[in-house]
């Protein structure tokens, strides 16, 4: 109990640490003042959107699946792998290291997007 | 159930012996669900009629000696339109299936059971199929029963017994059942897949069978090239067919497209069942094959499951579809 409120006390002192602009990114920030990079990625009709998207090192992508239908986010070569997404529900990977990252829905197979980190 | 009765499609024929009658070919007779397809083989040659014609059928010809039911897709948790109760037509498909003059010996459930792979969406599944009259129902997973655990859950509930990832084979009345896997290990780009293992232990399995015995292969996946654009075929499948090249009769059933389909190629049939859960686009005929919007009075008439009867001594070989309308 007594390490809950100690918790919560440290959120609000960091909250105010960080000053007003209230974005969601404190579980990822480590420098209050540097925000992380983060792009998107869609998945609509069967397909990711934008299929290449290019992106610096440190950048959190994020897949939101749009379909009726459930999808995974997974990595051809075993460097992310999501769980099995509904409708809505959202899969973040943090791109530490420069290269080239082709994955795919491994429901789905057809359904391939990669990601170019610099 | 009204289009039934507007015409009288017509017979079609086609000669699986290769006496030149039609060498060249390959009916491709597209049973569009709702309207129903009802196909008899006969001394190596198969009748295909549409329902609108299938009382012209004498009894014996409908019933056969082995009689069972293919049901798939049933998707039990999707909750989206344009079928918000699953569980309701899955109950309407047993209720069908309760209906059918002869009670089938068994079920064949061609995969996709769950939504989600929850343990609860299977459990709905078991408890609605508790009050189907065939108690025996032989499972293949399909790729939306296979999330997260590999298959593990799969097959500690489903496939007691299998090799693998679940494949196996049984007899019946002299008729050969192959269960085959084709959702696992799927790679990018690719297809549905069977793998090395499965196609050898099917090599072998087959291998001292008669060339005289029937053979019924199911699996999840079609193992036929529908449409691979949309993933609808399974790229290792030319193999396990090569297995089956030296047998009279050979009947493919499959789901995971959600509309009835058939294909007749050498000594092949290849059928595919609608979903109890929800429609398919037709190949190309959409951006997608995501789930089809239909109002919801038409629903039942999108939504199937398929009889399937073996009459021993005329090698005959019925696969019929009904709607849940």
């Amino acid at each position: 109990m007594r390490t809950c409120v100690f918790i919560l006390i440290l959120k609000a002192a960091l909250a105010m640490a960080l000053g007003t602009t209230g974005t969601s990114h404190q579980g990822f920030t480590v420098n209050a003042q540097q925000k992380p990079e983060t792009a998107e990625v869609k998945i609509d009709n069967f397909s990711f959107a934008p299929g290449t998207l290019t992106v610096p090192v440190g950048t959190m992508v994020t897949w939101t699946n749009r379909d009726d239908i459930p999808h995974t986010v997974v990595s051809t070569d075993g460097a992310f792998k999501s769980k099995v997404l509904d409708t809505d529900e959202k899969f973040s990977f943090t791109f530490s290291k420069a290269g080239s990252y082709p994955y795919f829905c491994s429901i789905h197979p057809k359904m391939t997007g990669k990601v170019i980190v610099q | 159930m009204k289009r039934m009765h507007e015409k009288k499609k017509d017979e079609l024929l086609y000669d699986h012996n290769h006496d030149g009658i039609d060498r060249r070919g390959f009916l491709k007779c597209m049973a569009w669900a709702g309207t129903g397809a009802f196909c008899v083989m006969k001394g190596g040659v198969l009748k295909s009629y549409s329902l609108s014609s299938f009382s012209d059928l004498n009894a014996a010809e409908a019933k056969g000696e082995l009689s069972f039911v293919q049901i798939s897709d049933s998707h039990m948790g999707f909750n989206k339109p344009a079928n918000p109760d699953v569980a309701g037509t899955l109950k309407a498909a047993v209720d069908k299936i309760n209906a059918l003059p002869g009670t089938p010996e068994f079920m064949l459930h061609t995969g996709d059971i769950s939504h989600l792979s929850k343990p609860e969406e299977f459990d709905t599944v078991d408890q609605v199929l508790k009050s189907a009259a065939p108690k025996e129902v032989f499972y293949v997973p399909g790729e939306h029963d296979v999330l997260n655990d590999d298959g593990k859950q799969f097959l500690e509930r489903y496939g007691r017994g299998s090799k693998g990832a679940g494949w196996y084979s049984f007899d019946k009345k002299g008729v050969h059942f192959i269960g085959l896997v084709n959702v696992m290990n799927l790679k990018a780009g690719g297809l549905g897949t069977l793998g090395h293992d499965q196609l050898e232990w099917m090599e072998d399995d087959v291998k001292h069978l008669k060339h005289s015995t029937p053979i019924v292969v199911f699996a999840h996946i079609p193992l036929w090239s529908v449409y691979p654009q949309w993933g609808w075929g399974t790229q290792d499948s030319a193999q396990a067919l090569a297995y089956l090249r030296k047998f009279g009769s050979v009947t493919v059933l499959n789901g995971h497209i959600h509309q009835t389909m058939q294909k007749v190629e050498g000594n092949v049939t290849f059928h595919t069942a609608a979903s109890t859960a929800f429609p398919q686009p037709q190949p190309g005929k959409a951006d997608s094959p995501g789930p089809l919007k239909v109002p919801a009075e038409q629903l039942r008439s999108v939504l199937g499951i398929t009889r399937v009867n073996y009459v021993q001594g005329q090698h005959a070989l019925a696969v019929v579809d009904s709607t849940l309308a």
